[in-house]
């Protein structure tokens, strides 16, 4: 027999032809009598040849007439294209058709092709199938219930078989596809209502019922499966009892639902979703017109007009709902101008980005951003801020507005080709996966089968799955810019002629949208972008192509306005620079954090703008790691080195020092970094700052006075600096000591050392371009009027003598980190028997502390300053929860080696871990401290100067919030929730500290 | 500019609309008025109308006065009591910051907030307050006792009285503001008169009780008398509180009905009263916020002073009214602590919050109180776990201030503000001397 065999049914041949399983094949197509080899190419060219050879043979023997099936297939190319295609594609439809073997018949029909199916008809077929008159204004079904829900379905899956078969054999375009789905959905809820009519009986007359569609269905735009979202309006017949005639239609529209949503023998057809009304889930199903519009007017939120956008009477009475939409309609234009549009907008936009489920969020076709919903989401936005003034842009279906915004100029041609693009073969995709199981899905399957399939679907048959990823890729990418393309890329059209965009957007339309989109000076940000992009040089044309993307990133920071303003400013700065404009080129994450941080910081803008030079510092991988004290310190010392005078010396550290203040504070704002990690950075540089300066100062010293310097010396961090907590703001708080060389004369080696230490303070502190460093050394013996340098043995002996307790408390503070590391170790033994004393607190010292703390409250608290929000003295500020931790290391460090630390929160750990405070007090404390910590910072990253209050000004209050992680319009939620976190820690220190 | 805002605008030009008061409440509860012409007001609903919010109690400090009214289009109504010609016409507004973040001093948004809080569980709350006070002749003066406009009691209807003429003018002044009244009558002390208002959610019940203090004090005047919401004004006649029925809904369905329970009164409904029992103490000094308001909590009478809940049992705080058959939509819980001079923005927002506490950790409820709460011995009332409420204002700042509830709901602003405020009163008040220790002391040594 093998002889025999046509060469077309070997092997080898069907696997040629795309059958993965050849045996199986072979001999089922042996049991079909060998086929034709045109036949078997045509089952070979659908997407999936295996499942459709095999549904063939179920269905061969299921039908009424399995001679007439392959006849039929073998003599008409077409039927046999469509029917084939569908076996291929969809299980669900193959199992149809076994189910209902008759019907394979309707793919005969060869006006397939060509014809569009008319909506009136498909109605009536399927008011038919219930046994409904389709000429009747209110058709009502003659079929008993449970048999007219199974027929509805039989024949809603047959119209759907045939749409299958145009979709998949005759490439009809996805919008026609989407259309005729959304058709289809029309007449079935129609026939839904006649079922409906009849279970509810005569009553239903004295109600006229209107079901409106919304979203897909509204829209034109349906998928093969989905929720279909109505709205229903009724009316009293003939000014009848309205509470009665609400009732009935309200009969009438939870029993449609039912009708297609319930599983039956002959499966379920869609969910009816009615969630789109209303006050949704809670509001009522039926509402009269009146009572739609009252809602409209006053309670609705802009979502909820959005949605309007796609309302659609499509079943039951359309003359009500015709009247709904006239009358609803017109509000969807008003909405843009309501009060608050600009951040429903945005909440809204959060929202389609934050609820994708993260294992899915790469393989999602309708969330997340370049998604369906955000394409969709995008041309909405669009025609709600420019449908207000034009009318051509009010299209429902989102392909056609995305033509009639690219045709008013309102999205450029080519990014309006692209996106259409995009959008079609994402939709496309979509249906085929949908099409497999009829399974709502938008999440695109990971097995090779599976993608084999899709991708054979949309006719990648050479190589399917890795076609399919590339093309899928390509869209994606497109789609993930879309802001940048529909947004922001017009823009620029308004100001830079940009060849070959015939249509353009109006300087007044370009202003509107900026102003959307959270511009407060649109004028300004114009007259911005046509300098930017004004002229052929090579810089214009790299900027016209990075500032869509920029403007985007800016919109989504505090201040936009600063940031475009910011970036005029640097690019002036560097113009033509290459470095810069490679950078630029490349669109990377370096620009985005550049944007950033110009459109957020103050602090950083000034920093960058003395040396726009440090953009640099903002690409590359690892770039945004704060150094470390050793690679500083050796940068600084060896530039040292190569400079001949004391001045020369410092600025070169200067700069060094700004450089990594930049770098720190981009990084701050720009990666995840704790409050902790800020000041171990800080604190480093500052370290490695004075040490350059006090070799700097050394040197300086020497040449003047011609002779070494006698004495050892070291400096002493302080106060946040010892506790590695310095904030942007921080001046560093510092007490030097000196120790003389064996025999080196006193005097002498007293005047040098106070010579270098003021040195170190003059260089540091001298005007400059760099920022300079405050150093503060008022927290010594006798404050202000004591020596500025003092020998240990000095120390020693005032302490000895003169100590009172609020010395030791700032001595907890203490940790040597300059100089000298032997004088650095013989001060830490000097001092430690004083901050740690053996035998704690006297109950005398307890109360002189807390009368200090008292007084400090009263006076160091500026005149005017608002208490609730000052980071430092405020009520549970870092004060308040530092000097009750301190409290308790005085009273107990002498015992409990853990709390000899100057960081607070390590001591607040070694309390709570020696039973001196309780976990929930501890964390109470940590939580304000954390807090105002962090606000701090923030706030000197936002105004560019040290502050110890929570900014007044509006704008800056909400940038701090930004800084802090809040989302825009909950400035003053952080407010409230940190007067909160420092009321209760306050609670803790008036127990723990004040033993109230 | 939606169409409610259009509604308003065309409704100024049709009835010839020469003033547009905006109002707002301050932290205490006094009403604020701003007036502007017709003319600013779309600029007013698009960007706020500015104002200095420092001069406002509790708003702001200074150096952040910057505050903008917002009018809520909804709450437009023209003020009846203007006479013929050009009328005036007012809107509650909502308080924001420069960058549109809404005011934590806003007892309007304090109210807002803890609704949206329980609307985020699906429940509406719908209040209905019955508000006393007093009618006096002539105008209050230092020093003096006032003179009530009679010498009526309860349900009392003289001919041609002028307390029932009064209320006629009252009712239909505040009917054409679209308040609804659904009772009035004479009350218990002389000159005393009660108004209830149609239930309603609780934040339009709010704006109602602020526009219902204004006309009867405007209907006053013109009648030549004066009216006053305060607490007790006398030692020897009742006091004039705001009992309030309160329920919750879900959806359209009462969630404080349960058919077959005792009572008719729902898991959810219970769990909300034991919220407010468990917190009464603390929240009083928002429901009850004066020094005089503790004088009407001393005890006999309408006024509770025992944290108790009792089923049509009126000595108890929290009652519990008779079910009516078929009435389900209409079960609900009366609070009686509550006095007409609170800011009823705060007080409905403590209480639901309290009320919601209670749904969320479903505290149990206590025993019902059976008995008239005032016959009780003190033993009796130890025995059956009876809690005094806060006897004084002072009293009940000390709960108040260890209350993380309250602070939760009023937010850290008004919470800090309030008590630094009731704290000041209180000191102020400690150190009057008053006719009581004259009259006694001075006879004598």
């Amino acid at each position: 027999m093998p002889r025999q065999v046509s060469h077309y049914l070997s092997s080898g041949n069907l696997a040629r032809l795309g059958f993965q399983d050849t045996e199986v094949a072979a001999a089922t197509l042996g049991e079909l009598g060998s086929p034709s080899s045109p036949l078997v190419a045509i089952l070979g060219r659908t997407a999936d040849p295996d499942m459709a050879l095999q549904t063939l043979a179920r269905l061969h023997v299921a039908a009424p007439d399995p001679g007439a099936l392959l006849s039929a297939l073998e003599e008409d190319e077409g039927t046999a294209m469509r029917l084939l295609s569908v076996l291929g594609m969809s299980e669900a439809l193959g199992d149809h058709l076994v189910r209902h073997p008759e019907q394979w018949h309707e793919l005969q029909d060869p006006t397939l092709g060509s014809t569009r199916p008319p909506a009136f008809a498909v109605r009536a077929g399927l008011i038919r199938a219930v046994g409904g008159d389709p000429q009747d204004a209110e058709p009502t079904a003659t079929v008993p219930y449970a048999e007219a829900a199974d027929a509805l379905r039989v024949e809603y899956r047959r119209v759907l078989l045939r749409l299958a078969s145009r979709d998949l054999a005759h490439h009809v375009g996805m919008d026609d596809v989407a259309a005729e789905l959304a058709e289809l959905a029309a007449g079935t809820l129609d026939a839904a209502l006649a079922v409906a009519r009849a279970k509810v009986g005569p009553e239903s007359a004295t109600c006229r019922l209107a079901v409106i569609a919304m979203g897909k269905c509204g829209g034109h735009e349906l998928n093969y499966v989905s929720d279909v979202d109505v709205i229903f309006v009724a009316e009293a017949v003939d000014a009848g009892d309205e509470t009665a005639a609400l009732r009935i239609a309200t009969q009438l529209a939870a029993t449609l639902i039912q009708v297609c949503g319930d599983h039956t023998r002959e499966g379920t057809i869609w969910p009816v979703d009615a969630n789109l009304r209303p006050e949704g889930k809670n509001g009522p199903l039926v509402r009269t017109l009146a009572s739609h519009r009252g809602y409209y007017e006053r309670w609705a939120k802009t979502w909820e007009f959005q949605a309007l956008l796609k309302a659609r009477p499509v079943a039951g009475d359309l003359e009500l709902g015709q009247a709904y939409v006239d009358s609803i309609g017109p509000m969807v234009w008003e909405a843009a101008g309501r009060e608050g549009f600009v951040e429903d907008v945005q909440s809204m936009r959060r929202r389609v980005l934050d609820h994708i489920p993260a294992h899915e969020a790469q393989r999602q076709l309708k969330l997340g951003a370049g998604g369906l919903r955000d394409v969709e989401f995008a041309v909405q936005l669009l025609q709600m801020v420019h449908g207000r003034t034009d009318e051509t842009v009010r299209a429902s279906t989102t392909l056609s507005a995305l033509a009639d915004l690219t045709s008013g100029g309102y999205i450029g041609r080519e990014d309006g080709r692209t996106m259409h693009e995009a959008y079609s073969f994402l939709r496309t995709f979509e249906h085929r996966i949908q099409l497999y199981q009829l399974r709502r899905t938008h999440v695109v399957p990971e097995d090779a089968d599976s993608l084999r399939r899709l991708g054979r679907s949309l006719g990648h048959l050479k190589y399917p799955e890795s076609d399919l990823e590339k093309d899928w890729r390509h869209h994606r990418r497109e789609a993930r810019r879309l802001h940048e393309k529909l947004f922001y890329r017009p823009l620029l059209a308004a100001v830079a002629r940009i060849p070959g965009d015939e249509a353009r957007l109006t300087t007044a339309a370009a202003q509107e949208r900026l102003a959307a989109l959270g511009y407060v000076d649109p004028v300004a940000a114009l007259r911005h972008l046509e300098a930017l992009t004004s002229g052929l040089s090579r810089t214009a044309s790299i900027q016209k192509a990075l500032l869509p993307a920029l403007l985007s990133w800016f919109a989504d920071a505090p201040d936009p306005d600063a940031g475009l303003f910011g970036f005029r400013r640097i690019s002036d700065a560097l113009g033509s620079t290459p470095w810069y404009l490679t950078m630029l080129r490349d669109e990377g994450e370096t620009a985005q954090r550049l944007a950033q941080v110009l459109a957020t910081s103050r602090f950083a803008t000034d920093l960058l703008e003395r040396e726009p030079e440090g953009v640099k510092i903002l690409g590359g991988e690892g770039a945004l790691r704060p150094a470390s004290r050793e690679a500083v310190q050796a940068e600084m010392m060896a530039n040292v080195s190569r400079r001949d005078t004391a001045e020369e010396a410092v600025r070169s550290i200067r700069a060094i020092r700004r450089r990594e203040l930049l770098r720190i504070s981009a990084a701050d704002l720009c990666v995840p970094f704790g409050v902790a990690e800020v000041g171990y950075a800080l604190t480093d540089l500052t370290d490695a700052t004075l040490e350059a300066a006090l070799a700097i100062a050394t040197t300086s010293v020497e040449r003047e006075r011609k002779r070494d310097l006698p004495t050892r010396m070291a400096i002493i961090a302080m106060g946040r600096y010892g506790g590695y907590e310095m904030g942007y703001g921080s001046d560093a708080d510092v007490m030097f000591v000196h120790d003389p060389h064996e025999g080196a004369d006193p005097q002498v080696a007293s005047s040098m050392a106070v010579a270098v230490a003021n040195e170190v303070r003059r260089l540091l502190a001298q005007p400059g371009t760099d920022p300079a460093l405050e150093v503060d050394a008022d927290l010594r013996p006798e404050g202000k009027q004591g020596a500025m340098v003092r020998t240990l043995d000095a120390y020693a002996a005032y302490y000895a003598k003169w100590s009172a307790v609020w010395e030791a408390q700032a001595l907890l503070r203490a940790e040597p980190v300059v100089g000298d590391p032997g004088l650095k170790q013989r001060f830490a033994e000097l001092i430690d028997p004083l901050r740690y004393p053996e035998g704690g607190l006297s109950h005398h010292d307890l109360v002189e502390i807390r009368r200090i703390k008292a007084r400090v409250e009263d006076e160091r608290m500026p005149r005017g300053a608002d208490p609730a929000t000052h980071f430092k003295l405020g009520r549970g500020g870092l004060a308040d929860v530092e000097w009750t931790i301190q409290v308790l290391q005085l009273q107990h460090a002498g015992a409990v080696p853990g709390l000899r630390t100057t960081k607070t929160l390590e001591a607040l750990d070694a309390a709570v871990a020696h039973d001196l405070l309780s976990d929930d007090d501890a964390e109470t404390l940590c939580e304000a401290w954390v807090l105002a910590s962090r606000a701090r910072n923030a706030t000197v990253l936002v105004r560019g100067k040290p502050s110890d209050q929570l900014p007044t000004d509006p704008r800056e209050r909400a940038a701090v919030a930004r800084v802090l992680g809040y989302e825009p319009g909950e400035t003053t939620e952080m407010v409230n929730d940190y007067q909160r976190a420092t009321r209760r820690a306050h609670a803790v220190v008036d127990r723990v500290f004040w033993q109230d | 500019m939606g169409k409610q805002e259009d509604f308003v605008l065309r409704a100024l030009e049709e009835r010839d609309v020469r003033f547009v008061r905006l109002w707002f409440t301050d932290v205490l509860g006094y009403l604020k008025s701003v007036a502007i012409a017709p003319a600013e007001l779309e600029g007013a609903f698009t960007e706020g109308i500015g104002f200095d919010g420092s001069a406002i109690q509790g708003f702001a400090r200074v150096s952040e006065s910057d505050m903008l009214a917002h009018p809520d289009p909804s709450t437009f109504q023209i003020l009846p009591w203007r006479g013929d010609g050009p009328a005036t016409a007012r809107m509650f507004c909502d308080i924001t910051m420069p960058d549109g973040s809404a005011s934590y001093a806003d007892p309007r948004y304090v109210l807002k907030r803890t609704l949206q809080s329980a609307a985020e569980k699906g429940f509406t709350f719908y209040t209905h307050p019955e508000i006393e006070f007093y009618l006096f002749k002539g105008q209050p003066e230092a020093g003096t006792i006032p003179v009530p406009v009679d010498q009526s009691g309860y349900f009392d209807h003289t001919s041609q009285s002028h307390g029932s003429d009064f209320r006629r003018e009252a009712i239909t002044m505040l009917e054409a503001m679209g308040i609804s009244v659904e009772f009035s009558h004479h009350e218990g002390g002389p000159g005393q008169q009660e108004i209830d208002l149609r239930y309603a959610d609780a934040l339009s019940t709010a704006d109602n009780i602020m526009t219902f203090r204004t006309v009867v004090r405007e209907v006053a005047l013109g009648q030549g008398v004066w009216a006053s919401f305060m607490p007790k004004p006398f030692t020897e006649h009742p006091g004039s509180g705001m009992h309030t029925h309160v329920s919750l809904f879900e959806g359209d369905r009462n969630a404080f009905f349960e058919g077959g329970a005792e009572y008719q009164l729902s898991k959810t409904g219970r769990h909300f009263i034991a919220g407010i029992l468990h917190h009464a103490a603390e929240i009083t000094a928002v429901t009850n916020q004066w020094v005089n308001s503790y004088k009407r909590l001393i005890g006999g009478g309408e006024a509770p002073s025992y944290i108790s809940w009792g089923h049509n049992n009126r000595s108890a705080m929290v009652r519990v009214p008779m079910y009516k058959p078929n009435k389900g939509q209409s079960t609900r819980v009366e609070l009686r602590t509550i006095d007409a001079a609170c800011n009823p923005y705060l007080a409905f927002a403590v209480v639901l919050a309290a009320g919601m506490k209670g749904l969320e950790n479903e505290y149990e409820l206590p025993r019902e109180a059976e008995d008239d709460v005032w016959s009780l011995t003190d033993r009796e009332r130890q025995a059956l776990g009876l809690q005094q409420l806060p006897k004084t204002l002072y009293e009940a700042i000390l709960v108040a201030e260890k209350s993380e509830l309250l602070a939760e709901t009023l937010g850290e602003h008004v919470y800090d503000f309030f008590l630094r405020n009731k704290r000041q009163e209180w000191e102020e008040y400690r150190g009057q001397v008053s006719a009581f220790e004259r009259d006694r002391m001075l006879p004598v040594i």
